[in-house]
């Protein structure tokens, strides 16, 4: 057997067989390159080429091609591409120059962290969801550690959402004046790491009523009844009042009339009779003014009762007398939630001050009727005064 | 005749006089009385609005928190989850014991605002009348449920104020925190409203 490897036509045949397979070898290599090495874009990547020795010459391949972007080769076989962009990324592998494989290595390219954009929305008092936008685009897999904290006391998770760049902040300590929020970026080139303070109490911007609808009111071709529900996402506590703003036009004005409501309903009293309405509805905090208003709900179209051609004697538009208000929609008003037993109450009051304005009168006029009396008695006592007076001039003395 | 006429016109007038409150009082709705809870809620709401209003007019715009004061009530426990819990006693003790200490820090501020002829000194003085009015109420209410008043905290503050520019950051800060304050008292008080027992 030994004899039989020795002889000259076996090594020739191993020779053979060795020189064949190695290109096939290193193929197999370069599809496994486990090192990942990370360059800058536009700024020049050495590529060391493994063990090579100063002087030996060697090639480089990028993605099995001899094509290779601007650069240099060094004396120790290192290559340097130089102002490198995307074109430069992917697998290089240096051969000695018998073909051997010095060294593979997987180039990608992009950029350190830059400061992030970050803004947070506030729907209600008990959570908080920050997103965040790059100002330095990386290409580059990045990790991030966030953090909130209200002024002067620890930091708290925020809860990472990696893929949607955002994190939420679940029952922050609301009452304080400012936050603070840090987002720390790291990729392979480097880290950065972005503050930013908010007032949560600005911030406070609830979503939008949920479930509006509007209907009209049958027998009141002026009137529409609009209902709402608190946005889902707001708490339902006594804690927590909102306020509506409830706002209509018919179709084709360019004018809105306005409603403000702490309650979930209001009464339209001036629609304008057999005309569509667009009607929306948005809710802000009750307590701090500071807060925002929310989107407007999704416009809604209603038209108020309509009266038929065959009319039911019935039915009148009396319900409507009483509200004197401007029945032209193309005025932009601004009114109070001024439900029936509120018009009620007002006819009450007008009838009450017609009674008192009467009583005022009757006591003027009592009054005026008193000072007549006196002034014409004191009259009538100088009058007799004054006979008593010729009276006694007139007698001898 | 002449004793008739006097006597009888002012007998009249004196009807008429006597007529004038009744008429003004009476309404076709009858007006509900406004509760203790009802009174604390809107004299709260009134606070706020002055803080506001001076935090408008001598407006300070900035976001850096100077931390002057290290006594002011903490925030930092109360949570909007802790409003749906909130207990009557407890938290009518602590909101006065609270008022006080905002009430010591704004004599302070009225103090050096004095001292530098601030502008907001009669807003403020406006301010301290209207804590006072709360304090008393709030007072009335805790001995009306028998809820205990705390030991009062002593407030640290700041030594001194050379520059009129102190003075602003002072005053921003204080009033930014009252703010805040007032928003959770004013839930506080609504939230505690059904909790109180009815007047025998």
């Amino acid at each position: 057997m030994p004899g039989l490897l020795s002889s000259p036509l076996c090594l020739t045949v191993v020779w053979f067989l060795s020189w064949s397979l190695r290109p096939s070898c290193a193929q197999i290599w370069t599809d496994e390159v486990s090192d990942v090495q990370y360059g800058r874009l536009e700024s020049n990547v050495t590529l060391a080429c493994g063990q090579s020795k100063i002087g030996v010459p060697v090639v480089w391949y990028l993605n099995h091609s001899l094509a290779l972007p601007w650069h240099k080769l060094m004396l120790d076989g290192a290559l340097v591409l130089l102002h490198v962009d995307h074109s430069a990324q992917g697998n290089y592998s240096c051969y000695d120059n018998e073909g051997l494989l010095l060294h593979s290595v997987k180039l990608r390219l992009g950029r350190s962290p830059g400061l992030l954009s970050i803004s947070c929305q506030v729907p209600n008092h008990t959570y908080v969801r920050c997103s965040w936008v790059e100002s330095v685009k990386t290409f580059l897999p990045a990790k991030y550690n966030a953090s909130f904290r209200g002024n002067g006391h620890e930091w708290r998770p925020c809860v990472l959402d990696v893929i949607r760049k955002q994190c939420d902040i679940d029952h922050p300590a609301f009452w304080q004046t400012m936050h603070t929020l840090r987002i720390t970026e790291t990729n392979s080139l480097g880290s950065e790491t972005t503050f930013a303070q908010f007032k949560l109490h600005e911030l406070l911007k609830p979503d939008p009523p949920e479930s509006v609808l509007v209907k009209e009111i049958e027998g009141y071709p002026k009137r529409l009844t609009v209902s709402w529900n608190f946005p889902s996402s707001w708490p339902l506590h006594d804690a927590f009042p909102l306020v509506f703003q409830i706002r209509y036009r018919p179709r084709g004005s360019i004018y809105w009339s306005e409603i403000y409501s702490e309650e979930n309903s209001v009464i339209i009293f001036d629609a304008l009779a057999g005309h569509l309405h667009q009607v929306q509805v948005r809710a802000r905090d009750e307590v701090n003014s500071e807060s925002q208003w929310s989107e407007w709900s999704p416009l809604l179209l209603a038209q108020p009762w309509k009266v038929y051609p065959t009319p039911d004697p019935a039915v009148t538009d009396d319900g409507d007398y009483f509200f004197p208000f401007n029945t032209k929609p193309e005025t932009s008003t601004a009114k109070s939630h001024n439900p029936v037993p509120d018009a009620e109450g007002n006819l009450g009051l007008v009838i009450l001050l017609v009674v008192f304005s009467m009583v005022i009168l009757a006591t003027v006029l009592s009054l005026i009727f008193v000072m007549w009396l006196r002034k014409r008695r004191r009259n009538h006592v100088t009058k007799q005064e004054l006979t008593s007076m010729v009276k006694m001039k007139s007698m001898p003395i | 005749m002449k004793l008739l006429l006097d006597s009888s016109s002012s007998l009249l007038f004196s009807l008429l006089l006597a007529q004038l409150p009744v008429f003004t009082s009476a309404s076709p709705v009858p007006q509900r009385r406004p509760s203790d809870m009802d009174r604390l809620s809107n004299q709260t709401k009134n606070l706020m609005k002055l803080t506001q209003e001076l935090l408008r007019e001598h407006a300070f715009d900035s976001d850096v928190e100077p931390h002057r004061f290290r006594s002011l009530p903490e925030m930092s426990n109360r949570s909007a989850n802790d409003l749906n819990n909130l207990e009557l006693k407890p938290t009518l003790s602590q909101l006065h014991a609270d008022l006080k200490l905002y009430e010591h820090h704004f004599e302070w501020l009225n103090r050096v605002s004095k001292k530098h002829h601030h502008p907001a000194v009669p807003k403020l003085v406006e301010m301290i009348r209207e804590i006072k009015s709360l304090i008393n109420l709030l007072h009335r209410q805790m001995l009306r449920v028998e809820a205990p008043r705390l030991a009062p905290a002593t407030p640290s503050l700041p030594p001194h104020l050379p520059y009129q520019f102190d003075v602003l950051q002072s005053s921003h800060e204080l009033l930014q925190h009252f703010k805040l304050f007032c928003d959770w008292a004013y839930r506080a008080f609504i939230s505690l409203k059904p909790k109180v027992p009815a007047v025998q």
